[in-house]
């Protein structure tokens, strides 16, 4: 059988090693996974099979024939192709354009495109995806899964022999991740190779046969899924154990007994969500379920004062908030971890220090100017207390990973004390050690008597944290339970829109 | 210990020192003549006013933003004072008249990029021509002269040897200096520049800032029209034409991104002394005009590609 081969890579940049003797054999046909926390060194492994990055040692054979490494030319054309968590796609350009991007089919000795023909193919090769995507349509306007679909459909036009998926989940609902497993089955079947990255350990054992475990840089193991139970396997990528938080309430404190926080009335803005009610109470940690794009984030947008709503009003400790700025809804005590971390929670090349201190520069500022020796003990004290790791306040945040990244758009707002905390999608792409840090944190803050509202599309994490969980679907409340009765089938039946459930 | 003096030594303005230096040196073995204080001074006269407008336009560029429009706010401005004050208007009611406008074109400038999203790029394209093409309507492209000798005085006289027009850029500079690296505001520039939508979610009022910044660019145009009427005892529609590429070369020159989020003033005052010294001693010494252009443009490719080279490799050291 076909493999692709690596034999003790090794890269480091300046003076950390990323991959340290990294040998890895995947096979034609298998699906292999890859597991690590972030910044194990699988991004490095996968840039160097790609052709991104050139290892420092190390050689990778194809066939048992060595590759020229740090050409991406060379590694496509003997089929080894990567996907990434964003795939790369042509936004305004439709299906076909993106396949044929760079090798355009022309006929009449080159003077017109054969539009027929690459259309054909382009069909062909979505029906053996099992896909039925409109060709017309520019693919900046389709939905993530879709994207992602069209850069699946461009690697196999490429005769692609491995396919690596980088995370390929991260932003998907879950039926759209039982869609791409379904084609990731079928390319397995017809004899491709896949190496999948993933830190969602359900679908690591759900596909793969093989698990290899990255840590700090070193292949710690590669095993056959079946000998491996999900616990050894995170024991093995954090080298200690690891569990979701269980939150204990004490007994006989009702909660809901406490002043409402926040409460949403009759909250409409056409077409994102509709009639929306809801109730937070001081210490309370209230979960909001649903699929990408059921108008979760439209509605804490709204709290928090980023986009007007039609109708409907927002009470925040009693008071009417209307066209608030988001200055207006921190003053007030409202903070807010969007969902897209990179983009909308940090000023990545900005040092640490100033990006922890952002929203509060203004407290730091006397007469004379700002009091940086005050600014430097503050942002000491965060970094300590949310253990964030990073060599000195003055490091940009770029270089710190992702779980620390998020520590910092946490603690931007911890020292400020809010009464309410809106969390996107706090544990996005976070790696499994710094996620059970981030839910303690969210569990204290809760403590500390914070009311939280607490997105995420993963359901443990809802499970496990929240005490009641309303269920967002089309824009509707669908449904709302208390923290004993829900469970995932309820809360995956209430999120699923009525026309999915009629027909499944 | 080491790795701070790397990283100074990789700073744009360190390059750009040494290679004023290289320049001086250059000078003083082809013509020292020419850095005698004299020469220097009346060579000087007209740089202030160019001068004035990159502190607000360094500004800008830090917020990943651009301002196009300086040369026909000057324009309008100097029109403006003239069109009143050969109406019988009185110098200092035209002189303000003459910084309201000003402050107002770039105020409306700011109004469209924050509140409307139109691209910095695009909309002061447009009010380049706008403007410039409201003051030529107005003056009949004809030129306002006979000022007054209170006012050509501010441009002509000197305190401590030193044209007004210094001292006006001087006390600019300190205050936003201060204002930039002592205040949160400066901060919050960098910020904007580096992620404005980060921004916004952390609070930072990022329009208002915008608004403030290419007011200030109105206001600061309009300032150095008047320095340049005063000068020329002269107002005419073509005033401050073209001044918009001296200013952004100077400013980037000064190692100031393009893209926002990183430069600083200091950069840019290099970048102002280097192209004026080059400019002036290549006209001083050969007298030819298109040698200027060419050395310009030459000088604009070695420091951005050095530039270019030196954070290359910082990053990857």
């Amino acid at each position: 059988m076909p493999s692709l081969t690596t034999q003790n890579l090794s890269k480091s940049y300046g003076g950390t090693h990323a991959l340290k003797n990294v040998s890895l054999k995947i096979h034609a046909g298998d699906i292999h996974a890859l597991c690590g926390e972030n910044g194990a060194g699988k991004s490095t492994l996968i840039k160097i099979l790609s052709g991104v990055e050139t290892p420092d040692q190390g050689l990778v054979q194809w066939n048992g024939n060595h590759l020229s490494l740090g050409k991406v030319h060379e590694m496509e054309s003997k089929g080894i192709v990567a996907v990434h968590q964003e795939p790369v796609v042509f936004p305004d350009l439709n299906i076909v354009d993106n396949l044929y991007a760079g090798r355009e089919l022309s006929s009449g000795m080159g003077t017109w495109l054969n539009t027929a023909s690459m259309k054909q193919r382009t069909r062909d090769i979505l029906d053996s995806l099992g896909e039925d995507l409109p060709l017309n349509q520019p693919v900046g306007e389709m939905a993530l899964a879709q994207r992602q679909m069209v850069s699946i459909a461009r690697a196999l036009f490429n005769q692609c022999r491995i396919l690596i998926l980088d995370e390929p989940t991260a932003s998907l609902t879950t039926r759209e991740s039982d869609a791409l497993f379904k084609t990731v089955i079928s390319l397995k079947n017809q004899g491709v190779g896949i190496l999948y990255v993933s830190h969602r350990l359900e679908e690591v054992f759900q596909l793969a046969q093989c698990i290899s475990v990255l840590r700090d840089g070193i292949l710690v193991s590669t095993q056959s899924s079946n000998d491996l139970s999900e616990d050894a396997l995170i024991q093995q990528m954090v080298g200690r154990k690891v569990a979701y938080p269980s939150r204990q309430q004490p007994v006989n404190a009702d909660i809901t007994k406490n002043k409402p926080v926040l409460e949403l009335k009759a909250l409409s803005r056409t077409p994102a969500y509709d009639d929306i009610h809801l109730k937070i109470h001081a210490g309370e940690i209230l979960g909001m379920s649903g699929l990408v794009g059921a108008g979760r984030s439209e509605i804490a947008r709204a709290i928090f004062g980023i986009d007007e709503f039609d109708t409907g009003e927002i009470l925040f400790n009693g008071k009417k908030l209307q066209n608030h700025s988001i200055r207006k809804a921190i003053d007030l005590g409202i903070a807010m971890v969007p969902e897209d971390r990179q983009r909308q929670g940090l000023a990545l090349p900005l040092s640490v220090e100033t990006n922890l201190l952002l929203p509060s520069l203004n407290a730091f500022q006397g007469m004379t100017g700002l009091d940086r020796s005050q600014m430097r003990s503050m942002s000491g004290q965060l970094i300590s207390k949310l253990g964030i790791k990073t060599g000195s306040p003055d490091n940009p945040a770029s270089a710190l990973s992702g779980g620390n990244q998020q520590k910092i758009v946490l603690g931007k707002w911890i020292h400020q004390n809010p009464s309410l905390f809106i969390l996107d999608e706090p544990t996005r792409g976070v790696d499994v050690g710094a996620k059970s840090e981030v839910h303690r944190m969210i569990i204290e803050l809760a403590k500390q008597g914070s009311a939280v509202l607490l997105i995420s599309s993963e359901l443990p994490e809802i499970l496990s944290l929240s005490d009641r969980i309303l269920v967002i679907a089309k824009g509707h409340v669908s449904g709302e339970l208390a923290r004993e009765e829900a469970n995932q089938e309820k809360l995956l039946k209430l999120s699923l829109p009525e026309e999915a459930k009629q027909s499944p | 210990m080491k790795a701070i003096f790397l990283r100074t030594l990789s700073l744009p303005e360190t390059f750009l020192s040494c290679l004023i230096i290289t320049l001086f040196a250059l000078i003083s073995q082809l013509d020292p003549s020419f850095l005698q204080w004299e020469v220097q001074r009346s060579l000087s006269s007209h740089i202030w006013e160019l001068a004035i407008i990159a502190i607000p336009m360094t500004l800008i560029i830090l917020t990943a933003g651009i301002d196009l429009s300086v040369g026909s706010i000057m324009s309008l401005s100097a029109i403006t004072a003239g069109m009143l004050f050969q109406a019988g208007s009185s110098m200092p009611l035209a002189c303000g008249a003459a910084l309201l406008t000003g402050t107002l074109g770039g105020f409306l400038n700011g109004f469209f990029i924050a509140r409307m999203r139109v691209h910095p790029l695009i909309i002061t394209l447009a009010t380049m021509a706008t403007y410039r093409g409201i003051a030529e309507g107005i003056s009949q492209a004809k030129p306002v002269s006979g000022f007054p000798a209170g006012f050509t005085r501010l441009g002509q006289d000197e305190w401590l040897n030193l044209p007004f027009a210094a001292w006006v850029f001087f006390i600019i500079f300190v205050s936003v200096f201060w204002v930039i690296h002592r205040r949160a505001l400066g901060l919050h520039v960098y910020a904007i520049g580096n992620n404005d939508t980060a921004s916004r979610f952390s609070g930072i009022h990022v329009d208002r800032i915008l608004i403030g910044l290419y007011t200030f660019s109105g206001f600061a145009s309009a300032l150095a029209a008047l320095l340049f009427v005063a000068r020329r005892n002269t107002a005419k529609a073509d005033v401050g034409m073209g001044i918009e590429l001296g200013v952004i070369t100077a400013v980037v020159i000064g190692g100031v991104s393009i893209f926002g989020g990183r430069g600083t003033l200091v950069g840019t005052c290099l970048g102002l002394l280097l192209i004026h010294e080059t400019r002036e001693f290549v006209s001083w010494h050969w007298n030819r005009d298109e040698f200027i252009l060419i050395v310009l443009g030459l000088l604009l490719i070695v420091s951005v590609v050095f530039q270019k080279l030196l954070r290359h490799k910082q990053n990857s050291s």
